[in-house]
């Protein structure tokens, strides 16, 4: 059965669900006998959606249109 | 047992006492050798591995081995060494000796029937992978000797290599079940030179994964590689990958090319510009003085039918500017590259990628004098671009057709820059710099890739030059901030931890933590999961292999995993990993 140290090298495609099937039932083994690598995979997954929602780096509504209008009058601006 | 440690310190004090435990002495090989003390170093670990240390094959059957590959290479110098000086040969054993000169000489053509009939002559696969790691260690002194014509050793002049035993007159290509060895047993992520290896290449090499039956082996060609390749000097590390590729390429070594064109895309050649060298080398683009260095490694590798390389080859390089350092580097990268395309050929390793060229023995014996026959195999073809059509009318000169492509990526280029930048807006002035550049450049957008992987290609080098440019000579490199990183807070969290607290409180946090992540963790981050760029196209966009991108985003994934974790974490007791 793999160790926690290969598991935790290995379970990136388990992740996003892209693991192989060979891949996946050598990780889900492991999943069921160690309470620690169960919290690590949960609390990542958590994590990983926490921070693809957040909206942490994106730009409000309504700031979008002025910068889209000042990018094409300066695009329009280089064109011949 | 854990080997880190001892495989994070291990610099031997003296790596001339592994070579004079070897053979006595320390053959003049070695002191020419002296102007880059760890070309020796690294040789001395190999040494000591594959000759010295105890395994499934006997000294005495491993120097006929070597003195099998110094006669087939007709090296006057190495035959006298591996006699150790006597005019006696060592114990015959003739599956042993016909196994060693057909790999030698006719790496390309080994395949498993070969090694079926080494172990019919009484070897199991633990003789077979000595067999095939002592043949690939006379391949590389024959290399260092064919290079560097050192002075017989005293008492050891006089000595004529035999004529190289005869062989069928025509060899057959035979495809046979890949890898040769059936019991190799899984080392596991946490033996360390593997570990190593993920960190430096994203990936382990079948190469070495297949070797794994003697872990002492694979550690000392671990470190060996240590010593040598990763150091920006002599050569840089670039020029020593590109001198594996033009080895392996010359040697019609597909399987070693694969990784390498893989292992170059991560250190940012395109996989064009190594198909360049992989095709013809002067053709490529790079320094004239560079191809000079490649042509000259190419006349060493052992597979191309080249006789030796002419010393006045050597002093072409040193005419164009090369350092006696550099040239003696770039001798040592041959020999070790000859050493791991003959382990390659022994083993018969699985490619790691899908190879972009079969490098085809088409004419088996005698070799072709010029030449190495390649084929083009079958390109995966790309799924169609989305913006294919604006991009083309853009092209054609529609303006107004560029908008569409602002709208469609805006957001995410703006998300890029900002997770870069850390700064909003810093990122809306270089979000507009980016689009105009991208517009400015758009006609030579040849539709290799996405149009959105190559904007945010921009976007990305575009960023890092203004975080450059801001922190001045502080490196963005974080070094080894990273090793040996480990979750250390192991608390199950809520079931909806967003609820914990207001959106706002949590937008600020996680924006804390990606900020505070290594530079190029952050990046796989904020492409992947901030925004959710699949992993192919996150990887094309950084110019890495997919491999290399797994590997960074599980690590920024985890870092950030234990930086919320406080947050987030029940007041439950810890789990023990």
């Amino acid at each position: 059965m793999l160790s926690c140290a290969e598991f935790l090298a290995e379970f990136g495609d388990y992740l996003d669900d892209a693991a192989s099937p060979d891949l996946r039932a050598r990780l889900e083994a492991h999943l069921h006998e160690c309470n620690a690598c169960q919290v690590i995979v949960d609390t990542a997954r958590k994590s990983i959606r926490i921070v693809t929602e957040s909206g942490s780096f994106s730009l409000p509504d309504q700031a979008v249109e002025p910068i889209v209008a000042q990018i094409m009058a300066r695009v329009r601006d280089k064109t011949p | 047992m854990s080997l880190a440690p001892a495989f994070r310190n291990s610099t031997p004090a003296d790596p001339f006492d592994a070579i004079r435990n070897a053979f006595g002495f320390v053959p003049n090989l070695f002191h020419v050798q002296s102007g880059l003390p760890c070309a020796v170093e690294s040789e001395a670990q190999i040494i000591a591995a594959a000759l010295l240390n105890q395994g499934a094959l006997s000294r005495q059957k491993k120097d006929a081995v070597l003195l099998a590959v110094a006669n087939a290479a007709q090296n006057a110098y190495c035959a006298a060494l591996f006699r150790g000086g006597s005019h006696f040969l060592p114990d015959g054993d003739s599956a042993l000796a016909n196994f060693a000169v057909k790999l030698a000489r006719y790496g390309p053509w080994i395949s498993g029937n070969d090694v079926e009939a080494l172990r019919q002559g009484g070897c199991a696969d633990g003789a077979v992978l000595e067999v095939v790691v002592t043949v690939a260690l006379g391949q590389m002194l024959c290399t260092l000797s064919d290079a560097l014509s050192p002075v017989p050793d005293p008492g050891f002049t006089g000595l004529i290599a035999s004529q190289p035993p005869t062989l069928p007159e025509s060899l057959e290509v035979t495809e046979t079940q890949r890898p040769y060895l059936s019991d190799i047993p899984r080392l596991g992520s946490d033996y360390e030179p593997f570990a190593f290896l993920r960190e430096q290449f994203g990936f382990i090499p079948n190469l070495f994964e297949v070797q794994a039956q003697r872990p002492d082996v694979v550690e000392a060609e671990v470190q060996a590689l240590r010593a040598i390749l990763f150091a920006e000097d002599p050569l840089s590390r670039l020029q020593k990958e590109k001198i594996i590729l033009a080895v392996s390429a010359a040697n019609l070594n597909t399987c070693c090319v694969a990784a390498q064109t893989e292992i170059l895309s991560t250190l940012g050649l395109p996989p064009e510009e190594s198909d360049e060298i992989v095709q013809d080398h002067d053709s490529a683009t790079m320094p004239d003085a560079d191809k000079s260095l490649l042509g000259y490694v190419r006349l060493l590798a052992r597979y191309s039918g080249a006789t030796a390389a002419p010393p006045a080859a050597m002093e072409r390089l040193a005419a164009l500017g090369f350092t006696e350092p550099q040239i003696l580097e770039a001798v040592a990268m041959a020999a070790w590259t000859n050493f791991l395309n003959t382990v390659q050929f022994g083993l018969g390793t699985v490619p790691d990628f899908a190879p972009r060229h079969g490098l085809i023995p088409n004419k088996p014996y005698p070799f072709p004098a010029h030449g190495r026959p390649t084929s083009e195999t079958s390109a995966p073809s790309l799924p169609a671009d989305p913006d294919a059509e604006f991009v083309a009318r853009v092209q054609a000169g529609d303006t107004d057709a560029f908008e569409e492509l602002v709208r469609r990526h805006f957001r995410r280029i703006f998300g890029t820059l900002n997770g870069i930048l850390g700064n909003a807006d810093a990122a809306r002035d270089a979000t507009q710099d980016v689009f105009l550049k991208a517009f400015e450049h758009i006609r030579g957008f040849q539709g290799r890739s996405k149009f959105s992987t190559w904007l945010t290609s921009i976007a990305i080098n575009s960023g890092t030059e203004l975080l450059r440019q801001r922190k001045g000579d502080e490196s963005l490199d974080e070094g080894n901030d990273d090793e040996g990183f480990r979750p250390r807070l192991i608390q199950a969290w809520s079931e909806t931890p967003e609820q914990l607290l207001a959106a706002s409180q949590i937008r600020d946090l996680v924006r804390q933590a990606v900020l505070r992540l290594p530079q190029k963790y952050r990046v796989a981050v904020l492409l992947r999961d901030i925004n959710q760029l699949s992993t192919e196209e996150a990887a094309a966009s950084l110019g890495i292999g997919v491999p290399a991108f797994k590997a960074r985003i599980l690590r920024g994934r985890l870092m950030l995993r234990e930086s919320l974790a406080p947050h987030f974490a029940r007041q439950a007791r810890s789990a023990k990993c």
